[in-house]
């Protein structure tokens, strides 16, 4: 869960017909941008940034908090709170700029009365159960509140013992989309010509708004790292070539040696299942003896038969390589390996063989 | 004037009930008269043989099996789905993959998804129901490797979601299995590696036969032979001895259903 600082302008919560309040706060959003570009705003007169690398830069995070109220001071009064997750940050910012020790979230949110969280029916059930603060609740199993309170009592039960800072009504993406294009609109690039409109935030199409708020619900059910998206970047092995990033986490696109070559790139048609986790597997020639790779880069025996984690053997018709790929052979960290694809009755796997162990890399699936 | 014409049909009942009735009877008659685009998401071309209607009709199920009876990892089923979310992509669409850890997006992008549109969901846990119903709310297409066993219920329900929402839901059961029957069931076999041998060459292009068979106007029984991947990385057709039939038991149903 990522720590966050939120801040909080209570006057400009409520957006007025003639739009002050909104300029108002895009006026905040560029000010606490000044000490972290990556500001993302939850709703009108919410903002939220990761606190963990400006904090450390600024000197600590009571320290950022007091440089953001000043930066702030000249145009309205703003709360800053800290802790894990978004949920808990606003509510210390709400109850007037609490810094939340990290991974002190449930002690902070329980003593709080159930209705933080911002479910009338689920605090009233509650309430009459006698569960009456947060803490109370977190206590409770959790196979029991899935069972009695459906989805919406889970996405709760999960901020309540810490496990997820989000809850699907604190994000109003379309206000954000609102304040994003007030400060596109503005002309950020004088005297220029006119501002290419961003793919994503800025034109919105119907198809767009419609998945953001998917995406956002769903965000909520499972926490924000469950969403993510997928991009390419250079590498040797299939799990090196692609990384997941947090969808609606800003983050620069780095498309960082994509097109540069690779020695030792396995060639194309690339799997398509890359497993996160390597799998360990065994593999065997016709006398039942483990096969390894010299140093020169050759098998030991002719591989005959594939286990991959302890399952039924399953044998080995076809293979290619060892393909030797020697990491960092500069530095301490060096690795030695050897990348090799192997069709076998079942699957066909790309093999990492390293210090005369066998893994499946990934599967083409 | 809706609603006058809409009297007649509406079933007495709570005064609620009623015009919560009138309301979805009024929506239903107000939907703008979709054109077939617009029914239809895009396939790629060497796929679109597989549909009845050359397309994935919005609101429908698909399943897509693998080679392996139980499901593995590389049964070829992970392909032909991906491939089958390339087209919709790259039209403007989002799509969604559900529960799957291992998406490797290396080969999503060869086989033509736009990566930019496609949101992954990789361990949605036990909600994985109440993620996949909320991906379906706003996404065209959602992609779902079930983690558990569905139950029945919850299968039908969101075959009922993406009905009423008009997307579409591609399921890959896996191990885990799917319940209902599906608009649509694709499965793939006989899958054969070119370009491998004894520790030799390597691996350069599958050749896999994919057979589509479903309910409705998709009860006849297609075959297909697809390079997935070609050698490039992207879905083509394999012209060589391609054949379109019918198997015996979709043949046997459309003689008797013969006058």
């Amino acid at each position: 869960m990522n720590r966050l600082f939120v801040v909080r302008c209570p006057d400009l919560l409520v957006e007025d017909e003639d739009g002050d309040a909104l300029r108002s706060f895009v006026k905040v959003v560029e000010a606490v941008e000044a000490y972290c570009p990556w500001v993302t705003t939850v709703r009108p007169g919410v903002c939220s940034l990761p606190a963990r690398g400006p904090a450390r830069y600024f000197g600590g995070e009571d320290v950022l908090g007091q440089l953001l109220i000043e930066a702030t001071s000249d145009i309205t009064t703003v709360e800053v709170g800290v802790a894990d997750g978004l949920f808990a940050a606003l509510l210390a910012a709400r109850t007037g700029g609490v810094v939340v020790p990290p991974s002190g979230t449930p002690q902070f949110l329980a003593p709080f009365p159930v209705d933080v969280l911002g479910h009338v029916e689920l605090a009233e059930l509650l309430n009459r159960l006698g569960i009456r603060t947060v803490g109370n609740f977190a206590a409770l199993p959790e196979s029991h509140v899935l069972g009695r309170f459906g989805a919406d009592g889970i996405a709760c039960h999960m901020v309540a013992t810490g496990r997820s800072g989000e809850l699907r009504e604190l994000r109003q993406p379309t206000a954000s989309l609102r304040i994003d294009h007030q400060r596109n609109s503005k002309g950020r690039h004088p005297g220029g010509p006119t501002p290419v409109e961003p793919e994503f935030w800025g034109g919105v199409s119907d198809t767009d708004a419609r998945a953001v708020r998917s995406l956002a619900t769903v965000q909520t059910l499972i926490g924000p790292d469950g969403v993510v998206m997928a991009r390419l970047q250079g590498g040797r092995g299939p799990a090196q070539r692609a990384r997941f990033v947090t969808w609606n986490a800003k983050e620069g696109d780095a498309d960082s040696g994509l097109g540069a070559p690779w020695p030792g790139q396995i060639p194309p048609p690339a799997p398509a299942v890359v497993h996160p986790a390597p799998l360990p597997a065994d593999l065997i020639d016709s006398g039942g003896a483990p096969l390894s790779v010299t140093g020169r880069g050759l098998l030991t025996a002719i591989p005959h038969r594939l286990s991959v984690e302890k399952s039924p053997w399953s044998e080995v018709t076809a293979w290619a390589g060892p393909w030797p790929s020697d990491e960092r052979w500069w530095s301490r960290s060096r690795r030695r390996s050897a990348r090799m694809q192997a069709v076998t009755s079942a699957d066909t796997h790309l093999l990492l063989v390293e210090q005369g162990r066998w893994w499946v890399e990934a599967t083409y699936g | 004037m809706f609603v006058e014409s809409a009297r007649p049909s509406v079933p007495k009942g709570t005064s609620r009930e009623r015009d919560r009735e009138a309301l979805a009877l009024l929506a239903e008659r107000t939907r703008p008269v979709a054109a077939s685009q617009t029914r239809l998401l895009p396939v790629l071309a060497p796929l679109a043989g597989l549909f009845p209607d050359g397309g994935l009709r919005r609101g429908s199920t698909i399943v897509v099996s693998g080679a392996t009876p139980g499901g593995s990892a590389g049964d070829g089923a992970v392909s032909l789905t991906l491939s089958l979310l390339a087209a919709t992509s790259t039209a403007g669409s989002w799509g969604a993959v559900v529960g799957l850890p291992g998406l490797g997006a290396m080969a999503a992008q060869d086989l033509g998804v736009e990566l930019a549109r496609l949101a992954v969901v990789p361990q949605p846990g036990v909600a994985w129901a109440e993620v996949t119903a909320a991906l379906i709310d706003g996404l065209d297409a959602v992609v779902l490797c079930p983690p558990f066993a569905p139950r029945p219920t919850m299968a039908r329900r969101l075959v009922a979601r993406v009905r009423e929402r008009r997307s579409v839901l591609i399921v890959v059961p896996g191990r885990a299995g799917w319940p209902e029957h599906p608009d649509v069931h694709l499965r793939v076999s006989d899958m054969r590696w070119d370009g491998i041998g004894s520790g030799e060459g390597y691996l350069c292009r599958r050749r896999v036969t994919v057979t589509a068979t479903g309910r409705r106007s998709a009860v006849r029984s297609r075959h297909h032979h697809l390079w997935l991947p070609s050698a490039t990385g992207e879905v083509t057709e394999a012209h060589d001895g391609s054949v379109v039939g019918l198997t015996v038991g979709a043949a046997v149903t459309r003689l008797a259903r013969r006058p």
